[in-house]
């Protein structure tokens, strides 16, 4: 069966109207099709990084506060001028757009735009007819963002198939997050981009986000969509869907992964879907050099603790949200469990929804600073043994 | 409990207490009769006034009721007009006409033509026009023309996208948004030219401003624009709205710039100078309509809009503001579509309003009241035949004017497609004034359509709901813990969702959309539209560069003071207010955003 669709979904800079892109999205997953969502209120270069980095079949755009001919022209002329002319641009605005506007618009390289009344099964179809075959040759990736972009798809599209020509050498320090659904990792994440953005003015990262998979194989890959400090030209963020597979990664991620941390990023942060008790998404001596396990203080009771595999497992447990009023009791629970596990691990309370909070100030020094991984020594990360091996779930 | 809790236990408690109140002026021969009586002097004091054709009709409709349970469940559970718990209006007289003489009619047998009893001054119109497109000079010239012929100046302004987001006309990427959709606001200066012409601390002139994110900084652009052109005097005398709703735009609409708590803060910073400084100033507008129109139900509409405001008024009072100071300056906005909800969902709101600012606050009766702006349905409107919008529009109005609301907005049929065009704005205009000074429908007779047993059988339904609403919200911690949880912004979308699926599937028919469906999908109608031409955009890029040049010094001092004021946590909205002498909206929310941090958006 071929790889699903993915397209990404945004609505334009100084425009909130997400109705419309919402209900939109929702019918797209639910036929399939992988959507990438960027929110609303985004500027031209993020939603053209973002479709660039994602590597998306077409780009989807809702504009209802006007100023679209200019717009979505914009768009199209970016990725002309990034040499992404393959990402395709189609959109809507109800009955914002007039039909002299949707004649200009075509006329400057946007493939369709829909008119107020449009079904959305219409929608479904015309993204499934022109955007759903496969491939021809790709043109010559103009950038190493593209390459790196259209590398990962080639992984992503053949499961695995396709391995990493490149060496060995790993040249990035590795960072998972995992924990429940809800407890703010992708908030934290975001946070700890922007503070290491602020901090080396040269550094460069890369984010491995996961979304699950809904039946029928489409899925919302919505992080972007909150990850404010992370549209920036020194980030690469790629969103994968799980595809089928259980335990909150995706069955390419680790050959993913691998390509990325041979990158030369900085730092590569991965994050796992929202996971169980049982989930155990990154091995000891895997390829992840430093494992993050972000906790809600709503877990219920202290025996659940018990059956959390990655408390056994992580290098630093985080308890976000501790403005929350169970968040002290949590924190002596959890430490008490870790106790028993004998092992240097940490744990750190943040509140990573507030600004500047000192709670991820201190994260962000544990993980920037503990020399897990020598960058001047490539190598000693390089022997460590693979991700989780992973089994296809029927 | 938060107070929303204990909202949900005063009304039961004051149903109950009507409960009581019925079956006690059914068994206490005494107090049944102090009822009766009462109930009499009110109707003989009810005057009388005639119609055009000659007919007389008392200017306040009361039930047929003469049996005292009835009477005092009519008097405990709805009220007069004007009185609590203010179901059939904030008012005891709204949209009424002077008083025609009855006598002579009753003298000569046939109607003398409209000779009025005595000089009554005139009513305000109720109706308001949203307004804002391209630069400032533009939409005061619009101002000036939708209120040549009013006896008051209300103006409505719209602003444009990069306003509405606290960016600047300079700023990468948003070229093409200036002037689109609303007017260009990018310094004080831009503000002195949008009202040119205007006496601001006139008794006949209010400015409302819909905006919320930057709303503080705006309200800041507007007081100094004030005393640019009338001096410091002005600044009691101001007169209007600014909108400046942070929970809706979380919930529905993202426009928010700064995250929600320095939000509330900066708002309440504002609300406590405004208490203080403007009494006559409504510093915050507390909106469902565009929670209605993003998506949700009626009810949510009216059960987040209401616990918002409950929100709102406790933060006011936990910051030391006196109920009795900042209640009567709260005003509500609610979308009216067509829905069979909306024949009673404003009286609904008002009822639940006044009992919790009662019963919970101990507020007086003027910050009882829930003064109503309502907007017809935006969503409601839709670009195929867009002609039948007017027919819309026009039944949306009437549910409006029966719930008794104190000012309306009537949409014009283009605007599925465009910003308004003067056409269109002309016959929403006078729909307004053919209901309520053609038609004999409101202008005789508070009440007329008032009391139905439909009516009362929405209000019952409608009151249980929204109940429901905010007991579940209770249950998540109160409005601030549910906000962030994003329950009510998933309820929305839900019911977008359901809304969208409806329409597909037939079974919520709109005309011409997906039943009597005439023609194909060309049949968008060629219109004129108000687009902002690139020439004014690059004059408005120009005078805000000028502008940032000329106060490069300063403004970098007035940032710098400002971030410190913002740091200390101290009151920031004086210092807002020596801010925009200086800077423009794009270096304050640029400055604010350093210290406070950004709007994390939810998806």
């Amino acid at each position: 069966m071929a790889a699903p669709i993915r397209v990404l979904t945004a609505v334009p800079i100084c425009d909130g109207h997400d109705s419309a892109i919402n209900t939109i999205n929702l019918e797209f997953i639910r036929h399939g099709i992988e959507v990438v969502y960027l929110g609303y209120h985004r500027p031209v270069a993020d939603i053209v990084r973002a479709a660039i980095q994602e590597d998306v079949r077409a780009i989807g755009i809702s504009s209802y506060n006007g100023g679209h001919v200019e717009f979505f022209a914009e768009v199209v002329d970016l990725l002309r001028k990034k040499g992404a002319d393959d990402i395709k641009v189609f959109g809507g605005g109800g009955g914002t757009i007039t039909h002299d506007d949707a004649k200009i618009m075509r006329r400057r390289g946007v493939d369709e735009i829909f008119f107020a009344g449009t079904s959305l099964e219409e929608m479904v179809k015309f993204v499934h007819d022109r955007y759903g075959k496969p491939r021809g040759k790709r043109p010559r990736p103009k950038s190493a963002e593209q390459e790196l972009a259209h590398r990962l798809t080639e992984i992503e599209d053949t499961k695995g198939k396709i391995r990493n020509p490149k060496s060995e050498i790993r040249n990035s320090k590795v960072i998972g997050f995992t924990g429940p659904g809800g407890a703010g990792k992708t908030t934290l994440i975001d946070e700890l981009v922007l503070r290491f953005l602020n901090k080396d003015k040269k550094s460069r990262f890369a984010i491995l986000s996961h979304d699950p998979s809904v039946i029928g194989e489409g899925a919302l890959l919505g992080d972007r969509a909150t990850m404010i400090n992370s549209q920036n030209d020194r980030v690469f963020m790629r969103s994968m869907a799980t595809r089928g597979q259980a335990g909150g990664l995706s069955p390419a991620t680790h050959d993913c992964l691998a390509l990325l941390s041979q990158s030369g990023f900085d730092y590569v942060i991965i994050e796992t879907v929202g996971t169980g008790q049982e989930a155990m998404p990154f091995q000891k001596n895997g390829i992840v050099d430093q494992t993050i396990l972000v906790m809600n203080p709503d877990y219920g009771s202290r025996l659940q603790l018990q059956k959390i595999v990655m408390l056994d497992l992580a290098d630093v447990v985080v308890v976000n949200k501790s403005d929350l009023q169970r968040a002290k009791t949590a924190h002596t629970e959890i430490e008490q469990r870790l106790e028993q596990n004998r092992r240097s691990q940490r744990l750190v309370d943040t509140v990573a929804k507030r600004h500047r909070d000192p709670g991820v100030d201190r994260l962000f020094d544990l993980i920037s600073v503990a020399a897990v991984y020598d960058r001047r020594n490539p190598k000693a990360g390089a022997h460590r043994a693979p991700l989780q091996k992973k089994r296809r779930k029927k | 409990m938060s107070k929303l809790g204990l909202v949900v236990e005063s009304v039961d408690k004051h149903n109950q207490f009507v409960l009581d109140q019925v079956k006690r002026a059914r068994t206490d021969k005494d107090f049944g009769r102090d009822l009766v009586g009462r109930w009499n002097d009110i109707k003989a004091k009810i005057p009388t006034t005639r119609t055009p054709t000659g007919i007389p009709l008392p200017r306040l409709a009361l039930p047929e009721i003469d049996e005292p349970g009835e009477i005092a469940r009519y008097l405990f559970s709805e009220g007069l007009p004007g009185e609590f718990p203010y179901l059939n209006g904030a008012y005891r007289e709204m949209y009424l006409e002077p008083i025609r003489e009855v006598e002579s009619l009753e003298k000569n047998g046939h109607a003398k033509n409209g000779k009025a009893a005595k000089k009554i001054a005139p009513t305000e119109e109720p109706t308001r026009l949203f307004s804002g497109l391209m630069l400032a000079e533009d939409t005061n010239e619009r101002f000036h023309f939708l209120t040549a012929h009013q006896r008051t100046h209300r103006l409505s302004t719209a602003f444009d996208g990069p306003t509405l987001y606290g960016i600047d006309s300079d700023a990468d990427g948003v070229f093409g948004k200036i002037g689109e959709g609303g007017v260009a606001i990018d310094t004080v200066e831009d503000m002195v030219r949008l009202y040119d012409g205007f006496d601001l601390g006139s008794p006949n002139f209010s400015a409302s401003m819909t905006i919320s994110g930057p709303a503080p900084i705006i309200m800041a652009m507007y007081i100094a624009a004030a005393k640019r052109r009338f001096g410091p005097s002005v600044v009691p005398k101001l007169r209007g709205t600014v909108q400046a709703d942070i929970f809706k735009e979380v919930q529905a609409q993202n426009e928010t710039i700064f995250p929600i708590e320095p939000s509330l803060r900066f708002l309440t910073d504002m609300v406590e100078f405004t208490s203080h400084e403007m009494p006559r100033w409504y510093p915050i507008s507390i909106s469902g309509y565009h929670i209605g129109e993003a998506g949700s139900t009626p009810v949510q509409q009216a059960a987040y809009t209401l616990s918002n405001g409950f929100a709102y008024a406790e933060m006011f009072a936990a910051r030391g503001i006196p109920v009795d100071q900042f209640g009567p300056r709260l005003s509500f906005f609610l979308d009216c579509g067509l829905d069979a909800e909306y024949i009673a969902l404003a009286r609904v709101s008002r009822r639940i309003w006044a009992i919790g600012m009662r019963d919970v606050f101990g507020a007086g009766p003027k910050a009882q009241l829930y003064k109503l702006h309502t907007q017809t349905s935006g969503r409601s409107l839709i670009a195929a035949e867009f002609k039948n919008n007017l027919t819309r529009t026009a039944a949306e109005l009437v549910l409006a004017y029966m719930n008794a609301t104190n000012s309306c907005h009537s949409n014009s049929a283009d605007e599925p497609f465009t910003t308004p065009s003067e056409e269109w704005i002309r016959l929403a205009a006078h729909g307004q004034a053919i209901l309520l000074e053609e038609s004999g429908i409101f202008k005789h007779t508070m009440n007329m359509l008032s009391g139905s047993p439909g009516m009362k059988a929405v209000e019952r339904a409608v009151e249980t709901a929204i109940l429901e609403e905010f007991r579940e919200i209770e249950r998540l911690g109160g409005v601030l813990a549910a906000v962030e949880e994003r329950y009510q912004r998933s309820q929305i979308q839900n019911a977008a969702h359901r809304y969208e699926q409806q329409i597909y599937d037939g079974t919520r028919p709109i005309i011409a959309l997906n039943k009597y469906r005439n023609g194909s999908d060309e049949d968008i109608p060629e219109v004129k539209l108000a687009r902002t031409p690139r020439k004014k955009q690059q004059l408005q890029v120009d005078r805000l560069v000028k502008f940032k040049k000329k106060n490069a010094e300063k403004s970098k001092r007035a940032l710098d003071k400002l971030a410190a004021v913002v740091e200390s946590g101290k009151n920031c909205f004086p210092a807002l207010l020596d801010a925009v002498e200086v800077c423009s909206l794009g270096q304050i929310t640029g400055r604010l955003q350093e210290v406070v941090g950004r709007f994390r958006p939810m998806v």
